[in-house]
């Protein structure tokens, strides 16, 4: 069953590119993949959901799909609601249907993909799927200075996928595994000496991916120039692939970690304060979205190194369960931001912060939601980053017992200036865009407030940071089982 | 008789003046003749070497017969490049190689 | 018992919703429905009142194996029923009396949606049973507090001030969240009625970190009840609607900060009197200092504003300066006395302030007030009395309180914050007589002042009740059943306490008939001293400094250096290294035809060399 929700949007992606009708071919496919989507949450045991095909004997890598464990089922979870809406949202240009929507269609493939796979290569190709649509899009389809923004992408992406690649191929010839497969790499074990070395190049290589400091140069422009869908699937989703490997791998390498704690506390704290003072200085609305979701991956990172510190996942019952909840739930407010203000975009022609004003008198609805989204970004509880946001740091503060505050409990300290810093710069670009008095391109002649269909993605990401605001458990309930059973039986003979 | 070493400076001697001519010359048609020029030499280095190491006291004919194969594949190449050399100056109405650059980059 | 609770919680929230989702185009009936909940609120908690039962329940909120898990529950005893009162109480008169004040507004249902969602978010700080539900209330009702003080969001003024209450709340939140963590690890608990058995089972845990921690929670505090340096937000709050002004930043909200420390306090000992025992010195001191100090600033800079809801915004930072310097001397009790007095006459004063400036056509100034008492004769009453209660004097609710904690500084010896509340106390009867004096006595100043009438029963009703309540809620009787924490009073006429309180009013009444009983212009306006006062000692200027200065030039200076060094030296230096590399290289296509035949003869030897002479 996993394997549907992959070939629905390549099937759906080809079609579109030979020819069927672009925007309800998309819209169809995204839709029937919420189903199994949304369904498999309560069912994503059952056997029906693994696919198995050995591709390649010598080196040992198979088509291997399912639900590894709950992170999984969370993360496709996340997928398929943003793939849903960023097939709604967002202006395709005259005549260019077929990319824009094939494009989406693939990207969307290329995370489920990611996150489906129990084998370690396809994990990796997958990700690497989602590059070149991402590539196309903005260079051709995206706004402003496009075509940098896109050639700094694509290449800064590569190579950290490089890095990357030489880490997991020596992870696997280190562990002495027979297969790629998780079940079988998680199970072997790698001599201390070398995970260090191993920790290192995937810390670079993932951290590439995530936009760690100080490897973040690619997301701010490439953000803003993107078309929404794409900064949507993109900050939202494919940024939470390397946070995913991260914690997927950890067990491997957790000596060779603990030797990069120091770095990796310093690094993170960059990511929060030197990237939040960039994001204050910020004068456009979508680089300063840009650069916000640059750091609020500090966060989900300051949940990674209280693990490290703990030693293990038992050690600190709290930070694999924070860095999900607040995975997801930052994948849906960024999605959610970065849809509302191409919206804006489109409505008053400008993204600038100096020339925006008082929007909400002819816009109440899109006030509104810009505002939900404002709040849940910056943390505020009855949403779901707050949930995330607490748990991580009660997560850096696990086994402080009084006493002397020890290094990860200072750096919790300083990761909590971030929500004042998150603060300023969301309030002081609400104020500006949507409150005091209108100015010519926000006044009601100009705008016309959101229609009825418009509100449909809006509603649906809106009603998620909600439900997991409200209820956090919905999503901690699914972390609480046990990885997914093995794989069936091979099919082929090694 | 001469012996070997004197065939062999001979022919070294004329491959030098046939390589120079190629590095050197401007005009095609020069180098095409330089180029001659060495497989030529390269034809006599053979044929010595064929004559003055002897097989059961005879000469080992393998050189002699490559030789054939050399003289036949030049004038297969000579053929071509100057078919070559024709296109080339109708195109471009000259044959000094210094001004046939527009494959740089 | 339990559904009562989960109602008075949930009604609020749900009207919000009600209000949001469908009601919007319908404004009147949104504001009915909003007023409707707030009543029943306030009947089911009279019931729990009447009933005085102690509860504890709630449900898992955060549930993660190996983790003790956060709850969402309530915790219902004497302090939370008297806290509940006040909110569900003011709030009803508030809520009947915007039916009239806001009449006219053209977003009613968003202003009533506000009070909703405000009247949920306190309700469950009050009910709150552990720290982090209460964080996350306290985090609610400051975005109840932004939405409505940016209910005219259209003015920058009004916009700028939202902002503002916003994120000097978050810092405060900032510090409260250390020491919710800091506690957690020290006591191993969240929950309120834990914390006192289970530091009883750490006994060696570390004083100084406790007493940290303590600081840090009231950090929290500080944003929340405006105590400096973190008070700037709430003279700029008053930008929002009065009936606001009167609900959230007179009785409830920014009393928040003071009933979070008095229910930290009461769960660290089961007896307060041990208090003194587990809360160490360098952490009560502080906050009695801070209390004092804000006490005092907000008193002086109270004597020369001319905008009678600023004048009431700088009483209630001093008063929350009471308040909290109660709490620092470890008196629980008399800090949440006050602040049970205090909420109903403090909410009477805005109120009438309101129904003043209804009446005036939506003047502020004092100086274009004046002769009110003969026009508005209700209003000029109950504001009396709910001056009076203010100024301490004797029979009056407020004359008990403030006597509880003048009496709590003399017992423990501390003289300078006895001399400072003192001071404070004559401070408070001078410039709210000056406010009577000014607006409600002598000729009318101005036009608008000649046609102020009297208010509808709608906005006197609320005004009658508070000031009965001004009146009454200090005795036994009322105060000792209803009041969060109650200690009986006991009167003597010889007590330094009694002695102070009395001669301060006097004091403050004589200079304050002297310079303003029948004044036509401020006599002290130029006195440079006065100025400062006037100007609120610079502080709002100083900050806005240091905000440049500090954030926005380091932000400016960080994103420089980001923009030059990684992103253009290392990131584009990358990018131009292998640019070069590329024209380097390309410089080997040459289009030369003798230049690649000399590379290729170089080649044959290079390979001749290595076959031949190197294997």
């Amino acid at each position: 069953m996993s394997i549907l929700l992959i070939l629905i949007p390549i099937a759906a992606a080809i079609a579109i590119l030979c020819g069927a009708k672009a925007k309800p071919t998309a819209l169809g496919a995204a839709a029937l993949n919420l189903i199994p989507g949304l369904g498999c949450v309560f069912c994503w045991k059952h056997e029906s959901w693994t696919f198995f095909w050995e591709v390649l004997s010598k080196p040992s890598i198979h088509l291997s799909l399912g639900f590894y464990d709950g992170m999984s089922v969370i993360m496709v979870l996340l997928s398929v609601i943003v793939l849903f809406t960023a097939v709604m949202s967002g202006k395709c240009p005259e005549g260019r249907e077929k990319l824009w929507y094939s494009s989406i269609l693939l990207i969307g493939a290329g995370a489920l993909g990611a996150f489906l796979s129990t084998d370690l290569f396809f994990f990796y190709a997958f990700h690497e799927l989602a590059l070149i649509p991402t590539f196309l899009m903005i260079g051709i389809l995206g706004s402003g200075e496009r075509k940098e923004a896109a050639w700094k992408i694509t290449i800064y992406l590569a190579l950290g996928s490089i890095v990357l690649l030489a880490g997991l191929i020596w992870l696997v010839s280190a562990s002495g595994s027979e297969t790629w497969l998780f079940k079988d790499l998680l199970a072997s074990s790698i001599d201390p000496g070398e995970q260090t070395g191993i920790a290192a190049l995937l810390i670079v290589g993932f951290g590439v991916l995530i936009s760690l400091f100080p490897f973040h140069s690619w997301a701010a422009p490439a953000y803003a120039a993107a078309p929404a869908p794409v900064a949507m699937l993109h900050a939202g989703v494919l940024k939470k692939f390397g946070l995913y490997g991260l914690f997927r791998l950890y067990p491997m390498v957790s000596s060779g970690m603990q030797d990069w704690l120091v770095w990796l506390i310093v690094l993170l704290l960059c990511n929060i304060l030197w990237v939040g003072f960039v994001t204050i200085n910020q004068k456009r609305l979508d680089t300063m979205l840009g650069n916000s979701s640059v750091m609020h991956m500090g966060y989900i990172f300051l949940a990674f190194a209280a693990l490290i510190h703990a030693g293990s996942f038992e050690a600190n019952p709290l930070a694999k369960p924070a860095a999900v909840v607040l995975m997801f739930a930052h994948g849906i407010s960024i999605a959610l931001l970065f849809m509302l203000t191409d919206t804006i975009r489109r409505k008053t022609g400008t993204v600038e912060l100096a020339e925006l004003g008082g929007l909400a008198k002819a816009a109440p609805r899109l006030a509104f939601l810009f505002g939900l989204a404002a709040m849940a970004s910056i943390g505020l509880p009855g949403l779901a980053n707050f949930s995330g946001e607490v748990l991580v740091f009660l997560s850096g503060f696990w086994g402080y017992e009084g006493g002397t505050l020890g290094c990860l409990q200072i750096a919790t300290i300083l990761a909590l200036w971030g929500v004042v810093i998150s603060a300023v710069y969301m309030l002081r670009a609400y104020r500006q865009t949507f409150q005091g008095p209108s100015v010519d391109h926000t006044n009601s002649e100009h705008v016309k407030d959101f229609g009825p269909f418009c509100q449909i993605p809006a509603a649906i990401l809106a009603i998620a940071l909600l439900v997991v605001g409200i209820y956090p458990n919905s999503l901690l309930n699914l972390l609480k089982e046990e990885p997914a059973a093995p794989a069936p039986t091979e099919q082929a003979s090694h | 008789m001469a012996s070997l070493n004197e065939f062999l400076f001979v022919s070294g001697l004329v491959f030098a003046i046939g390589l120079a001519g190629v590095i050197l010359r401007r005009n095609i048609i020069v180098i095409f003749m330089c180029l001659e020029l060495m497989l030529a030499a390269a034809s006599l280095t053979l044929v010595a070497f064929s004559r003055f190491h002897l097989k059961d006291g005879l000469p080992d004919y393998n050189g002699q017969v490559f030789v054939f194969f050399i003289i036949t594949v030049a004038a297969a190449e000579v053929a071509v490049g100057l078919a070559i050399i024709v296109a080339l100056y109708r195109a471009r109405q000259t044959i000094n190689v210094e001004d046939l650059t527009s494959m740089r980059g | 018992m339990e559904s009562i609770l989960w109602l008075i919680l949930g009604l609020p929230l749900l009207t919000a919703a009600l209000i949001h989702l469908g009601l919007k185009r319908k404004q009147p009936i949104a504001a009915l429905v909003s007023t409707l909940s707030a009543a029943v609120g306030l009947i089911l908690t009279l019931l729990l009142v009447s009933k005085g039962e102690t509860l504890s329940l709630g449900f898992d909120w955060v549930n993660i194996a190996g983790f003790k898990g956060i709850q969402i529950g309530i915790e219902l005893d004497s302090l939370a029923r008297g806290m509940l009162l006040i909110v569900t109480g003011v709030g009803f008169l508030v809520h009947l009396f915007s039916l009239a004040y806001m009449k006219d507004d053209s977003a009613l249902a968003r202003y009533f949606c506000g009070l909703s969602l405000f009247m949920f978010s306190m309700i469950g700080i009050v009910l709150a049973s552990n720290f982090i539900m209460m964080f996350m209330f306290w985090e609610l009702v400051g975005l109840s507090s932004y939405l409505l003080i940016g209910h005219w969001y259209q003015k920058d003024t009004a916009a700028d001030a939202a902002k503002k209450a916003f994120l000097t709340n978050r810092i405060g939140d900032f510090g409260f969240m250390i020491g919710i963590l800091m506690l957690w690890g020290i006591a191993g608990t969240f929950t309120f009625s834990e914390l006192a058995s289970y530091l009883v089972a750490r006994p060696d845990h570390s004083v100084f970190f406790l007493g940290v921690a303590i600081l840090c929670i009231f950090a929290g505090a500080m944003g929340k009840s405006a105590q400096a340096p973190l008070h700037v937000w709430l003279p700029d709050a008053m930008e929002g609607p009065t009936p606001v002004s009167a609900l959230i930043h007179a009785a409830t909200m920014v009393a928040a900060g003071v009933f979070m420390m008095a229910r930290f306090f009461t769960s660290l000992t089961p007896d307060l009197a041990d208090l003194h025992l587990i809360v160490p010195e360098f952490s009560s001191q502080t906050i009695a200092w801070i209390g004092g100090i804000t006490s005092l600033l907000a008193a002086l800079m109270a004597t020369q504003q001319d905008d009678i809801k600023k004048i009431l915004a700088y009483s209630t930072l001093s008063q929350l300066g009471y308040m909290v310097m109660a709490v620092g001397l470890l008196d629980p009790e008399a800090g949440m006395f006050h602040l049970f007095t205090h909420a109903w006459f403090k909410a009477l004063l805005f109120l009438g302030s309101g129904a003043v400036i209804f009446s005036c056509h939506h003047e502020q100034n004092i100086w274009k007030m004046g002769g009110l008492k003969k026009t508005m004769p209700v209003t000029s009453l109950t504001f009396l009395l709910g001056t009076l209660a203010l100024c301490g004097v004797p029979f009056t609710s407020g004359f008990f309180s403030k006597e509880h904690i003048l009496e709590s500084a003399a017992h423990r010896g501390q003289w300078a914050l006895f001399g400072i509340a003192a001071l404070v106390a004559c401070l408070t009867t001078f410039y709210m007589l000056r406010l009577f004096f000014v607006a409600f006595l002598g000729d009318s100043r101005s036009e608008k002042a000649n046609h102020a009438k009297e208010v509808g029963p709608l906005m006197a009703l609320p005004l009658i009740a508070l000031a009965a309540m001004a009146l009454l809620s200090g005795y036994e009787f009322l105060g000792g059943k209803i009041s969060p924490l109650y200690k009986p009073f006991e009167f003597h006429p010889a007590a330094p306490a009694f002695i102070a309180s009395i001669s301060a009013v006097l004091i403050g009444a004589f200079l304050a008939y002297k310079l303003y009983g029948n004044a036509k212009e401020d006599p002290l306006a130029e006195k440079s001293l006065f100025k400062i006062f006037r100007n609120k000692f610079y502080i709002d200027e100083a900050y806005a400094k240091l905000i440049s200065y500090d954030q926005d030039s380091v932000a400016a200076f960080v994103h420089f250096f980001d923009e030059l060094i990684i992103n253009g030296l290392i990131v584009g230096g990358f990018t131009r290294a292998a640019d070069g590399f590329g024209r380097l290289f390309g410089r080997l296509q040459s289009g030369n035809l003798q230049g690649y035949a000399v590379l290729f003869g170089l080649g044959v030897l290079l390979v001749i060399y290595l076959t031949v002479f190197l294997s």
